[in-house]
């Protein structure tokens, strides 16, 4: 995984650059001295504990829900959902 | 104000008013509006739901509190078959599958959802320029913007277009537009009302708030949304707040402000003599003072933003055309991605993701994102070691009054700034309330985690004493 990626590639958006706007944020970061760099997120825990663990059951969409989803999607011929054609590298 | 809930319930059960008219003439009042509040209407459901509690009154049944109550919902929650755009070119014609847990809990209590409401585009704004439906104008002065992200839901509660709204507030988002619209707008403690159905932007921050135009009203919303939602593991069981409790301000001994907000050379000077006029009308109550040291704005925008970006370029990677949003079909897949996120989203929201980007990519990442959630660490315990000097923290919603429509756009780093004093009680998860007093935009109003009732019970008392 050595291959450098650049921000357009990682974020999907053609021609995308850094801007200067956030680039004046990161630099704040870049010059602060947090007294701890290792951060551990104590202070914002919202990890769930393992004993409260939501019961790990399927649940079946109701029937207008699977209607809607078939809706939103973009594309659609002959009854059937399209995607794009996909391609391997 | 006393709560208009109430008043309007008395009127529905004592038959002074029918709801069918009553939710007619507010969905008139916003179909008619020239601040653009509206994405969609909901005017047939509404209508609809109206008829059945003007029919159990009619056969004398008991209504609840909140039943046959109008109100308005921010364009990026989830309401089973009406349109969730998040005011977005790309999810212009996408559809609600499900209901948001929030939401239901209101249509569950007999509320009646009117509207789904302008907004910046995926939260991505403090103005509500930043979307596909035309920038909110203020509901004081239409040349101003309506503050953001959720300026449709304030501007329609300022305006009487809604009885409360649901916002979501994930760096000031409900705050911040209460303040410039002069209404009440509560960041309850993160993880107090489930997101679940709410369309992430920032998900360590994200918060369900609602709008409304009295601390009553909050009350009686926020109770009804709280609790915790096996769908959110974030949410935790909260007691509900009762209105007796928060009558008097019994047990607020120490206010703190921070200096450093009310010395900063960015501050606006009435803004800053009208702050410190009303901590000496909190002093002259017999309340102790105390200012505060904290962490410069600078940086409290800095960490906030390097950390929401990041959290927003994750979760945003998920529109990309393929199972639905509006899909611009090009070569090939890959291409498929890159054109429709090229093209549906604004200029704003590529700014962001694009900024999460660079913070999460190999290189950056110590530098940046690990020393942002360092930061944010520090800033989280500070605000821990604060709340044992002190049971409240005062500041001012925003530095300055709202800019004129068009301005923000100009200058993104100067909008990122103007959220200086909202930023940081969303990284310390507070419950934080704008009250509209005090200064030209309000005043916040923070307490320590979980401590929501405090937060409500100082506002009564701020409501009575500036």
């Amino acid at each position: 995984m050595s291959k450098i990626m650049t921000v357009d590639i990682l974020s999907s958006i053609k021609g995308a650059q850094a801007s200067e706007a956030v680039s004046k944020l990161f630099d704040v970061i870049k010059n602060a001295h947090p007294t701890n760099n290792n951060a551990v997120n104590n202070a914002n825990n919202n990890a769930v504990s393992l004993n409260d663990l939501r019961e790990d059951v399927v649940i079946e969409s109701s029937a207008i829900e699977k209607q809607i989803i078939k809706e939103n999607f973009p594309n659609e011929k002959n009854g059937f959902l399209v995607v794009s054609k996909v391609i391997e590298e | 104000m006393n709560s208009q809930i109430k008043h309007i319930h008395q009127q529905l059960v004592d038959k002074q008013i029918t709801c069918t008219a009553l939710v007619q003439a507010r969905l008139d009042l916003l179909k008619q509006n020239t601040h653009n509040t509206v994405n969609s209407l909901l005017d047939n459901s509404a209508l609809e739901l109206a008829a059945k509690v003007d029919a159990k009154i009619a056969n004398d049944e008991t209504i609840g509190l909140l039943e046959g109550i109008p109100f308005g919902i921010k364009d990026v929650y989830m309401v089973q078959g009406t349109y969730a755009t998040a005011s977005s070119d790309l999810l212009k014609n996408y559809k609600s599958a499900y209901t948001a847990t929030s939401i239901q809990k209101l249509l569950d209590a007999g509320a009646i959802p009117l509207v789904k409401e302008n907004c910046d585009s995926f939260g991505h704004g403090s103005s509500s320029e930043n979307t596909i439906f035309g920038a909110v104008k203020n509901a004081i002065n239409p040349n101003l913007v309506g503050g953001g992200s959720s300026g449709g839901s304030a501007v329609n509660v300022a305006k009487d277009y809604t009885v409360f709204s649901i916002g979501g507030d994930t760096g000031g988002s409900v705050r911040q537009p209460a303040g410039y619209n002069n209404v009440y707008g509560l960041k309850p403690t993160y993880g107090r009302i489930s997101r679940f159905g709410l369309m992430a932007y920032a998900s360590s921050t994200d918060c369900v708030g609602p709008l409304a135009k009295s601390i009553e009203d909050i009350r009686i919303v926020l109770n009804t949304m709280s609790g915790k939602d096996a769908k959110d593991q974030t949410t935790y069981a909260s007691a509900e707040i009762n209105e007796a409790s928060i009558l008097n301000s019994e047990g607020i001994k120490t206010v703190g402000y921070f200096k450093n907000f009310i010395e900063s050379d960015a501050i606006n000077a009435q803004v800053k003599s009208d702050f410190l006029a009303s901590i000496e009308k909190i002093k002259a109550k017999g309340i102790e003072v105390k200012a505060l040291d904290f962490f410069e704005s600078n940086t409290l925008v800095s960490t906030y933003y390097t950390l929401a970006m990041a959290e927003t370029a994750s979760n945003l990677s998920r529109l990309d055309g393929t199972n639905y949003g509006d899909r611009v079909e090009s070569g090939n897949l890959k291409e498929t991605y890159s054109v429709t996120r090229s093209e549906k989203f604004s200029k704003e929201t590529k700014r962001r993701i694009v900024g999460g980007n660079q913070v999460l990519s190999q290189g950056f990442s110590d530098e940046i994102y690990l020393k942002g959630l360092a930061l944010r660490d520090q800033i989280s315990e500070n605000f821990e070691n604060d709340f044992n000097e002190v049971d409240i923290i005062l500041s001012p919603v925003t530095p300055s009054t709202p800019p004129k429509i068009g301005d923000s756009l100009k200058d993104p780093h100067a909008m990122y700034l103007s959220d200086a004093y909202t930023v940081g009680f969303s990284l310390g998860q507070l419950p934080t309330l704008t009250i509209p007093k005090g200064t030209a935009t309000g005043l916040q109003i923070s307490a320590a985690k979980n401590n929501d009732e405090l937060v409500l019970k100082f506002a009564n008392f701020l409501k009575d004493t500036i």
